[in-house]
């Protein structure tokens, strides 16, 4: 199961699809000419993604003179690793981790339950009354968020049946977490792909709905168990709207993003150092996605989207 | 047809029988279908409802009608608003919507460092918002800034590229396709590797050239995915809010406040919940006229 999920970007894969140009197309000079084109356009990609986050890494170590200068020095003279270690201490970037971790794994539990068996019970139990609720869920992935802010907001200041303020907590975005409609549709679509025999074989050796989903659908599903897993890290990571709202002026529960947006916002920190906060938050995802590249790539195709 | 030949259970029985199958997977579905229906669902219905009552602090307080919209339609922030959220959404599809068409294409071509090419190209998506956002701001700053630095180089004058009142959308469209290209451009190339290689060889077999192949099989291929994306692109672009947030706040003179940015404003500074709501309830109903357009227009398509 696993292997069908990831192959569709192994490397063996790109070889095979060979695309347009064939290597009789070669011959002729002019598609030679626009297979080099080609290249230049992805070289030039290249840069253009990686130039603009190295240029603003590079030039948050230049010393604090330089970085002043005006024009500013494109490739920088100066180099001082030190300041990484200087502004982590200084603005406790540690605690801004830790707060960002705790909002992390809340979500990912959340995320990975409430989603998960929702996606289950969608694909393969299919009870009365299910369809509805597809069809919502599937109008939820369409419809714009615009007019929820507010009274979600309220519902955060007074939990609807309980009437619990939950803001200045991190639940509020745990619980979000739990309600991703495009989360549902990877787990559907996964799950639709497990072959029914395997849930009537567990069927007749006497497990129940809830046993069937724990022992042979989790094992099973470790591939879309990660993709969603990085999904919602990169997610929470990133998150910014919601901690901003929620967490108001407690300063000691900010997160990462919070905390740097805060940061642009005022005067009170240097823009040097503004730019080495930065680093912070892109080395994490950056490394995240270096490992598990072939897993959110596989994401992609899990979603369903197709011509 | 085994309903048919089975003997039929007495009604109470079958009824009993139904909910207790379906009753397991009901609870299953009980933690998330809470979740949904208080953070996505309802505050959705309340929020519409909210924009026909006058509000204090974030209670409704009167059914006022269609007061707050008037009172919204009428003021210039939010005209300049509108304005500017076609504006962004034209950008971005003039610039967001060929690029990650053609990198995907270019990129199945490329027959070495694949890898690294795909890499690279989703490379931006996977920098935070909030910091690709204040690492361009830096880029356009007027006087320490990567591109004036460029610009000086070539002995031009700097530009005031977010203070400036006809540049500021331009520039954050361009933040926002260099953090988004690769994304999208990853999902038309898993479509393209789809695609049947025999196909292409049949092609070649017949003579076709490298021009014929792309418009006749690369095309059609990945063609399909057009509409979704530009409906999907459309849906998300018009509620950019966070991007002129971090980096201008809506200015310079409210050039590049949006209309989310706007009903953000309403509800969270001035707190006037009533007006966030229509604000809101606007962008809300253009935006589901637009999706029911596309899935009329779709199947209109398929018959």
């Amino acid at each position: 199961m696993s292997e069908m999920i990831q192959s569709k970007f192994d490397r063996k894969k790109d070889a095979q699809s060979m695309g347009i140009i064939s290597k009789y197309d070669m011959r002729n000079p002019w598609i030679k000419i626009l297979y080099g084109f080609i290249w230049f356009c992805m070289i030039l990609a290249v840069l253009v993604c990686f130039i603009p986050p190295l240029w603003v890494m590079t030039s948050a170590l230049k010393d604090s003179r330089e970085f002043f200068s005006v024009p500013a020095t494109i490739i920088p003279r100066s180099w001082h690793p030190e300041k990484l270690w200087d502004t982590w201490n200084m603005l406790n970037f540690g605690k801004a981790y830790l707060n960002t971790l705790s909002v992390l794994c809340g979500s990912l539990v959340v995320s990975l339950v409430c989603n998960g068996m929702l996606g289950y019970v969608l694909s393969r139990l299919k009870p009365r009354g299910s369809k509805i609720v597809l069809s919502l869920v599937l109008w939820t992935l369409m419809l714009p968020q615009s007019v929820s802010q507010v009274p979600l907001f309220k519902n955060f200041l007074s939990l609807p049946i309980l009437g619990i303020n939950i803001t200045e907590t991190y639940l509020p975005m745990w619980l979000l977490a739990g309600a991703n409609a495009f989360y549902v549709l990877v787990f559907k679509s996964f799950f639709d792909s497990i072959p029914q025999s395997l849930i009537e074989a567990a069927r007749l050796d006497g497990c129940n709905n809830l046993s069937i989903f724990f022992r042979i659908m989790m094992p099973l599903s470790k591939p879309v168990l990660m993709v969603i897993t990085i999904f919602t890290i990169n997610a929470s990571w990133s998150d910014f709207f919601w901690p901003y709202l929620v967490l108001g002026s407690r300063t000691e529960l900010y997160t990462v993003m919070v905390k740097i947006f805060y940061m642009a916002g005022s005067t009170g920190y240097s823009e040097d150092i503004q730019v080495v906060a930065l680093i912070f938050t892109i080395i994490p995802p950056a490394i995240l996605f270096l490992f598990f590249q072939r897993y959110i790539m596989s994401g992609f195709t899990l979603s369903g989207i197709k011509g | 047809m085994q309903v048919v030949t089975r003997k039929k259970r007495p009604l109470g029985k079958r009824v009993a029988h139904a909910i207790r199958q379906d009753i397991g997977a009901w609870v299953l579905m009980l933690p998330s279908l809470i979740i949904f229906t208080f953070f996505v669902w309802q505050p959705l219905v309340n929020g519409l409802i909210l924009s026909l009552y006058e509000t204090k602090g974030f209670d409704p307080v009167r059914f006022v009608g269609l007061k707050n919209f008037l009172d919204v339609i009428s003021e210039s922030s939010f005209q300049s608003a509108v304005a500017n959220t076609f504006k962004y959404t034209l950008w971005s599809l003039v610039l967001g919507f060929p690029l990650p068409i053609l990198t995907a294409v270019m990129l199945n071509e490329v027959k070495r460092l694949k890898g690294f090419f795909r890499f690279t190209v989703y490379f931006p998506s996977i920098v935070p918002g909030v910091a690709a956002a204040i690492m361009w701001e830096l880029i356009y700053h007027p006087t320490s800034g990567l591109l004036n630095s460029v610009l000086a180089l070539f002995g031009a004058n700097a530009v005031p590229w977010l203070q400036s009142q006809n540049l500021v959308i331009p520039c954050i469209v361009i933040m926002m396709t260099w953090k988004g290209f690769g994304s999208t451009a990853i999902l038309y190339l898993a479509s393209l590797q789809g695609v049947n290689q025999e196909l292409y060889e049949a092609a070649m077999i017949d003579g076709a050239g490298v021009f014929r192949k792309f418009w006749n099989i690369t095309l059609p291929s990945i063609s399909g995915m057009f509409s979704l994306m530009l409906v999907m692109q459309i849906i998300s672009v018009f509620q950019v809010m966070y991007e002129p947030l971090t980096m201008t706040d809506g200015g310079p003179n409210n050039a590049s406040i949006s209309l989310m940015l706007t009903s953000y404003f309403y509800g969270f500074r001035f707190y006037q919940a009533g007006r966030a709501a229509a604000v809101g309830t606007i962008t809300f109903l253009f935006l589901i006229g637009l999706t029911v357009l596309y899935f009329h227009l779709q199947k209109k398509n398929d018959s």
